[in-house]
């Protein structure tokens, strides 16, 4: 057994061991369990890691298993290590470890904390079944169960009715993704007989192009992508998956599962760059998702889903990045992402933890000198997030601030303008955010304030260490790492010399909004109220999200329960179905009931028909005899 | 009319008469009997068949429905006992209880 | 001329006792009494016995007279002695099938008649073969049809058995 396959099955492992016999063991053995094997796990990527550079960077190939031979095809359960791999692998295993451990104390008072870590542990199973799968179908399997594990957490607290209908809604919307999903797959394979990623990429690079459009299978694989990254117009799951406990907030919904569509399209590249139509829909599906959700994050009370609005706005900058074929920029926000905003989720889970469940940020406040050690952890992520330099976010996201201005691919004035417009939102919410948390006066109810503490140190020390990350991330320079696998988009000539322009805009973008919020939130935040109050329409209709969940509900859910009760249920099932089969025992009953008249009673008549049939069969011998 | 042809009318003529008499009579018992005259109508049939083509076949067969004929009577006669009692009564046409 | 005698006496005895059963076996349609129905199908019995033996199958007269007359009819008549005083109902002799089952057994016996008439064998008509002897008889019994002999001990059996079960309920009913 190689070692990739090691990493893998490492935390199938844990969920083996704490999902069959959890409960059983304690809850000291299944948070050794829990977290311990994922970090042996991270420990063996990282040994991959240096074996990569040892090897110069060739990457490493792994056969596990030969799942099926199918005439001249071989399916093989095959791993696949290389640089764009070691990045996600090192996030996923890196982050997710921290998560873990954060975990021990987020969920102590948990009766089903042997579940939690069994969940955990299955997703981390699969999310690296899916960064590290060789072929598309490894990864669509990675991809199937990382929805899997989402549902099972979104749906953790399934006791109460709405956090699992949350859970179900995920399932559906990542399903109506998958759908398209398959479809590429099916496309890609019908044309080219394989699946495996690296002769994908071939194939679409070399001389020959395949007999298939790239714009096609682009489009399709994209189609997937909205769905498990939240774009529009399938991003409606993610805050709704906000149900789920935070640590897993922080860890599929923030960090690692929701970039698996980032990733998708970052791996396979060599679509995209020959299908620029593809392309330009990812950077405008992209630029669209990033600033309405930008816009909706600035009217919601919840932190949670200040939060995860901030991540579809996020994941939609991202995706702009692929758009303009700066895959590498894409993939250094994911990881600067996993940082800052798996700090902001925990730094949000350790104020609910101190706020005894309260996640309406109206009824906070001040809470900035009762945990300070959160306050400035979230503070750090926060400024990374709003791309105040030197953090992390400031890097990656003045990247694509610039690749969509200059790129020759697809970059253009106007797209820029919406980004950086988007940052400016991201800046201002994110602040308000901080400020209504943490600053200013309390105004939660008494006993809830007499109860805030501070987290222990299984949550503090994990928040520490990402806002570590979150505020020196950015000098990793992950695009540059990448360009070996994924070039860097040339950039027109005419663009070249506003370069220090962008980055000083960036600054400017995150400054503004920085004193934005503090003008406005600042005190007892009562210019806010008056905006709010000025622009009431306005603001109830980013409030309720531009009633976007109403219109799926219109177009699509009322006609399909419509069509299922008044056709499939009335009169499929009530008047086909059932009415045959009523219909034919009803049949059987008033046969029976006429037959039954035969059935007299009397010997007499009994003997007689005895007497008649003798006779008549009598005659029709001495007939036909 | 030679002799084989009027004991097999003779042998259709007591099987008839004993369906006929299964089908008009109302007491129990004379129903009883005149099944028993139905197998003998059958028994001289056998016989006479069997004296004819000097075949050992019918004559077992009859002494086989000699055995069943005590069997049926042995076991009918207990069971109109018990019938009477219940019902008190020898009329077959009080007995409907198995009417659909 | 005595031998042509006897064999036509012989023949008219044939028909005799096959004329008495006849009008024994009719006679049981009409008689009311049980008794007296059960003393008519005595008689058509011993006809037939008597039957049997002018065709010379001897030990088939026997068991006829033996078993028939003696064991399932005496049966009979002691239950007819038993249950007869209780017959208080039997007002009506006749079933409402009479002129049905008349009717009925018209074209049954007409059926049969008619078939016998047309389709008998004709090889041995007249010339009876060979009578066979109780000795033929028993051997041919053991040999070829033990198995049907010890499926009727078998139905015996149960059909002792199922006597019993019968009385045994019967005198369950009675106590419960």
């Amino acid at each position: 057994m190689g070692l990739l396959t090691l990493i893998v099955l490492l935390p199938l492992l844990g969920f083996l061991v704490n999902g069959l016999a959890g409960n059983r063991l304690g809850k000291r053995f299944v948070s050794v369990v829990g977290c311990g094997l994922p970090a042996i796990a991270f420990a063996v990527t990282v040994k991959c890691f240096l074996d990569l550079r040892a090897g110069g960077w060739a990457p490493i190939a792994e056969t596990a298993y030969v799942w099926a031979m199918v005439g001249q095809s071989t399916f093989e359960i095959a791993f696949w290590f290389d640089r764009l791999t070691a990045v996600m692998a090192l996030i996923v295993t890196g982050v997710g470890t921290l998560i873990h451990v954060y975990s021990i104390g987020y969920m102590h008072e948990d009766k089903s904390y042997a579940r939690y870590f069994a969940y955990l542990n299955l997703f981390l199973f699969f999310m690296l079944l899916l960064v590290l799968g060789k072929s598309l179908l490894v990864l669509f399997v990675g991809w199937e169960g990382v929805g899997l594990a989402s549902y099972l957490l979104i749906g953790f607290w399934f006791g109460d009715m709405e956090k699992a209908a949350a859970g179900k809604k995920a399932f559906v919307f990542n399903r109506i993704g998958d759908a398209g999903f398959l479809l590429g797959m099916f496309a890609i394979y019908s044309a080219l007989g394989t699946l495996d990623m690296p002769a994908i990429n071939a194939a679409f690079m070399g001389a020959s192009t395949p007999a298939v459009s790239a714009t096609l299978v682009g489009i399709l694989l994209f189609i997937g992508a909205t769905g498990k990254s939240a774009q529009i117009p399938l991003y409606v799951w993610l805050p709704d998956a906000m149900a789920g406990p935070t640590p897993v907030s922080a860890l599929i919904h923030a960090a690692t599962m929701v970039t698996a569509g980032v990733y998708l399209v970052a791996r396979m590249s060599g679509i995209y760059l020959h299908a620029p139509e593809a392309s330009t829909i990812i950077a405008a599906v992209g630029a669209l998702t990033a600033l309405m959700a930008a816009t909706i994050a600035i009217a919601q009370d919840d932190i949670k889903k200040v939060l995860a609005y901030s991540t579809v706005s996020q994941l939609g900058f991202m995706f702009v990045a692929l758009g303009v074929g700066a895959y590498g920029v894409a993939i250094f926000h994911v990881t600067t992402h996993a940082f800052f905003k798996a700090c902001l989720f925990l730094g949000a889970g350790s104020v609910i933890h101190a706020m005894s469940g309260e996640q309406d940020i109206q009824k906070m406040g001040g809470l900035g000198r009762k945990i300070p050690v959160t306050f400035v952890t979230f503070a750090i992520a926060t400024a990374a997030i709003a791309g105040i330099p030197p953090l992390s976010g400031f890097f990656s996201k003045d990247e694509i601030l610039w690749f969509a201005l200059g790129s020759e691919r697809g970059g253009s004035v106007l797209l820029f303008s919406v980004m950086a417009f988007t940052a400016l939102l991201t800046a201002f919410y994110m602040f308000r955010l901080l400020w209504l948390t943490f600053f200013g006066k309390p105004r939660m109810l008494k006993d809830v304030e007499h109860h805030i503490h501070e987290s222990p140190f299984s949550m503090t020390g994990v928040l520490m260490v990402l806002a570590f990350l979150s505020a020196v991330g950015g000098f990793i320079a992950i695009p540059h790492f990448l360009e070996p696998m994924l070039p860097i988009p040339a950039i027109g000539a005419a663009m070249q010399p506003l370069h220090y322009w962008v980055v000083g805009g960036s600054i400017a973008i995150a400054a503004t909004g920085l004193a934005g919020a503090a003008w406005f939130f600042s005190g007892d935040s009562a210019r806010a109220a008056a905006v709010k109050a000025r622009f009431a329409g306005v603001y109830r209709v980013l409030s309720n999200k531009y009633f976007v969940d109403e219109l799926y509900d219109r177009i699509v859910g009322r006609p399909l329960v419509w069509i299922s009760d008044a056709v499939f249920l009335k009169l499929g099932d009530r008047l086909l179905i059932d009415g045959t089969l009523n219909g034919l025992a009803s049949l059987a009953q008033r046969a029976a009931g006429r037959l039954s008249r035969v059935q007299t009673g009397s010997l007499h008549k009994y003997a007689f028909l005895v007497l008649v049939g003798m006779v008549a069969s009598l005659v029709w011998m001495w007939r036909h005899g | 009319m030679d002799k084989v042809q009027m004991l097999q009318v003779l042998a259709a003529s007591l099987f008839a008469l004993g369906l006929t008499g299964v089908i008009i009579r109302r007491n129990v018992l004379v129903m009883l009997m005149c099944m028993e005259l139905m197998l003998n109508g059958v028994n001289l049939s056998l016989v006479t068949f069997a004296h004819t083509m000097g075949s050992t076949v019918g004559a077992v067969l009859v002494f086989l429905i000699f055995v069943v004929a005590t069997a049926e009577i042995a076991i009918a006669i207990p069971i109109v006992l018990l019938l009477v009692r219940r019902k008190r009564s020898l009329d077959i046409e009080s007995y409907t209880d198995l009417k659909g | 001329m005595i031998h042509d005698f006897l064999a036509h006496l012989e023949t008219l005895l044939l028909w005799g006792f096959a004329g008495c059963a006849f009008v024994s076996a009719s006679l049981m349609l009409v008689l009311r009494q049980p008794m007296r129905v059960a003393m008519a199908l005595v008689s058509c019995m011993v006809f037939l016995g008597g039957v049997y033996g002018l065709l010379g199958v001897h030990f088939i007269a026997a068991f006829q007279v033996l078993i028939y007359v003696g064991a399932v009819m005496v049966f009979m008549v002691y239950a007819i002695m038993l249950l007869d005083p209780r017959d208080e109902s039997a007002t009506a002799k006749y079933s409402k099938l009479l002129w049905p089952g008349i009717i009925g057994f018209a074209l049954l016996a007409e059926a049969l008649a008619v078939g016998y008439w047309n389709d008998l064998p004709h090889a041995p008509r007249g010339a009876l073969g060979e009578p066979f002897d109780i000795a033929r008889f028993s051997t041919a019994f053991l040999t070829e049809y033990w198995l049907h002999f010890e499926l009727t001990s078998v139905l015996l059996l149960a059909a002792v058995v199922a006597a019993l079960a019968v009385i045994k309920e019967n005198r369950r009913h009675e106590r419960g």
